[in-house]
């Protein structure tokens, strides 16, 4: 059957029946819209997730003394540890982590970004080797100066976000950016708390100054080289020979399973807590993303069987005529092309209008979580992410639902017997 | 032309069991031959007609059409068959309504393995019917004289061996059945073989040769 004689049949059949090609597409393009805007939320959703509030690097393996201290190494972390947990096979980078052990405050006086501020916070730090956060360095050296120097410091991005989000507006703060973070300094006395314990040591006072922010600062605190942790710790007479953690960068992902089983062999602990947080709100993202798609798919097959039943009742009524294509040389096939493809074009007319709903409700959506919506951390600018294939996949399934849909009314229009349908009498 | 061996047709008509409607038909029809078919209801006029055009397939015996035996052919040997070899003309004349008389004419032409005539050979059917003004007229805008007019010009349209008529005439009233006639004898002097399956005296009149079944046999 030609392609121009395929047209112009399949554009007079739907002419004819412009309500029950209506009713058909419209049942598609429900589930297609339905289908579409739900996985796209999903996808945005997830996005939000893995980037930005749990933004989990899968070859980072952050190792942590056992609770439990049991046998010849028993847990501990000490430099040899390190050394051997670097020489565990698929280990590329073992970076040291040590908490600085002394409590710690500012008190804050002064001009910030143009507003006037006066607060005392606690603070928490962490040192880290240097090399750890090495890429999000923007200002200077990320190395201990000495005392009495300022020490550069790393902020947490996610910080900057809880802050933007929910800190700032409560108090009527600036929002900041980490450009403007950068270079930003403040005072802290060490080993000094307005609500914890101090050590027997001195109190020391420095400034701190922002050098870079980065994904991997410690997010309630501060990150500082790792030999200002040391200094610091052992000015007060803390532990300065153990560390808080290791951070092992794995070679590929591919190794992390059999890194992770090395850790515990030496009697170490893995700290997943934040992966598996992420691994599980990503998991129920995906839940309820598949429940949503299910349910719309489940409208796709009530659209199919309505398209069933309308194309059989269409096929019934046009017996005759099917009977005359038949008679002036219309093959099975010829025939059951031709159902087949006034399917098809309401499966696209079906797939285009819910893609096109899909995306303007997502739109919608996201106008007005922006205008009505209290902004709050991680408050993404999208719910949605629509890659090229999720329209692509709408159509397609509008297609494939009239296909399906189409399937036996096409093979029965085939089977006319056009000697019976063209024996009775007719206009 | 056409050649008819021993053919017959049953039907499992359930309660009334198995029905013989063609029983060892034979019979031979030349090139440029116009044969009547006639004889009471039910005795497989249309069934034989149907047959000689592959419309029908569930019959046995042996079938030739224009060379070409019939019943060993696949369905879309037969359909291929059906397009380019014969034309039917139905009693209801089943025109496509929402096409235009010219699109109905070339609706064979949507079936062709290869390209063939395109909208001038339509265009040329319906002046040779009569219609050259009406192409763009839709059924229903034609009377039944006309309409019976632009079913023989898609039957006409790919230049068939044999035209198949079913009651051709049964619809029109006497006049237009007259008109009708006398295009089906023009063309028949033409050279086109011209079966007609009909009750109407004045079509078995005009036929060259009249065949009578009866009972599903030639009598």
């Amino acid at each position: 059957m030609r392609a121009a004689s395929l047209r112009k049949l399949v554009r007079l059949q739907l002419s004819r029946d412009r309500r029950g090609a209506f009713s058909s597409s419209f049942g598609i393009s429900i589930g297609i819209a339905s289908l579409v805007f739900f996985v796209a939320l999903g996808l945005g959703v997830g996005r939000v997730v893995r980037e930005k509030i749990f933004p989990v690097d899968a070859s980072l393996i952050d190792v942590v003394p056992s609770q439990l201290s049991i046998g010849l190494f028993g847990g501990k972390l000490d430099q040899d540890a390190v050394d051997r947990l670097a020489a565990i096979p698929g280990v590329k980078h073992a970076w040291r982590k040590m908490n600085v052990r002394v409590p710690a405050v500012s008190f804050y006086d002064g001009d910030f970004f143009g507003r006037r501020l006066r607060m005392g916070i606690e603070v928490l730090a962490v040192g880290v080797d240097p090399e750890f956060v090495k890429a999000d360095v923007q200002l200077g050296d990320f190395s201990d100066p000495g005392p009495g120097k300022p020490i550069p410091v790393v902020a947490a991005s996610r910080l900057i976000e809880i802050y933007n989000k929910s800190f700032a507006p409560a108090r009527s703060l600036p929002q900041l950016s980490p450009t403007m973070l950068v270079g930003f300094s403040f005072p802290v006395d060490w080993n000094r708390s307005f609500v914890a314990a101090v050590a027997p040591g001195p109190v020391t006072s420095s400034q701190v100054q922002v050098v870079g922010v980065s994904d991997r600062g410690l997010l309630a605190g501060v990150t500082v080289p790792l030999d200002v942790a040391i200094r610091l710790n052992r000015a007060a007479n803390a532990d300065a020979a153990t560390f808080t953690g290791v951070a092992l960068q794995a070679a590929s992902p591919s190794d992390v399973p059999g890194i992770v089983a090395a850790v515990k062999d030496m009697g170490l602990r893995v700290d997943d807590q934040e992966r598996r947080m992420a691994e599980n709100a990503g998991a129920a993202v995906a839940i309820t993303t598949s429940a949503m798609a299910l349910l719309s798919a489940l409208i796709c097959l009530l659209a199919a069987f309505n398209i069933a039943h309308a194309l059989s009742a269409a096929v019934r009524a046009r017996e005759r005529e099917l009977g005359v294509m038949r008679a002036v040389g219309a093959s099975r096939g010829d025939i059951f092309s031709l159902v087949l493809a006034e399917a098809s074009v309401l499966g696209v007319a079906g797939g285009l209008l819910g893609t096109l709903a899909a995306l303007g409700a997502a739109a919608a959506v996201d106008l007005i979580a922006a205008r009505a919506l209290p902004e709050f951390p991680f408050k993404p600018d999208t719910f949605f992410l629509v890659p090229v294939w999720l329209p692509l996949l709408g159509v397609g399934l509008g297609v494939l639902a009239a296909i399906a849909g189409a399937w036996l009314p096409a093979r029965r229009a085939s089977r006319v017997d056009p000697a019976r349908v063209l024996a009775g009498q007719g206009a | 032309m056409i050649s008819v061996e021993g053919v017959s047709r049953r039907y499992d008509d359930g309660a009334r069991g198995v029905v013989r409607v063609l029983d060892g038909v034979s019979l031979q029809i030349a090139a440029g031959d116009f044969v009547a078919i006639v004889g009471r209801s039910g005795s497989g006029k249309s069934t034989l007609l149907h047959v000689l055009g592959g419309l029908d397939t569930g019959f046995t015996g042996e079938v030739t059409v224009a060379g070409t035996k019939l019943a060993a052919l696949s369905d879309v040997a037969r359909s291929r068959f059906r397009n380019e070899s014969v034309g039917f003309v139905f009693q209801s004349f089943h025109l496509v309504q929402g096409l235009s008389a010219l699109e109905n004419v070339l609706l064979p032409a949507a079936f062709a393995a290869t390209e063939g005539g395109g909208e001038a050979q339509a265009h040329e059917a319906l002046r040779r019917v009569g219609l050259g003004e009406k192409a763009a007229r839709l059924p229903a805008q034609l009377s039944g004289g006309e309409r019976q007019r632009v079913a023989i010009a898609r039957a006409l349209f790919n230049r068939p061996k044999v035209l198949l008529c079913d009651e051709p005439t049964g619809n029109l009233d006497a006049q237009t059945a007259d008109e009708v006639i006398a295009l089906f004898q023009a063309l028949n002097a033409e050279g086109l073989t011209i079966v007609a399956v009909t009750h109407e005296d004045r079509l078995r009149q005009a036929a060259r040769r009249v065949l009578t079944l009866s009972d599903g046999r030639v009598a």
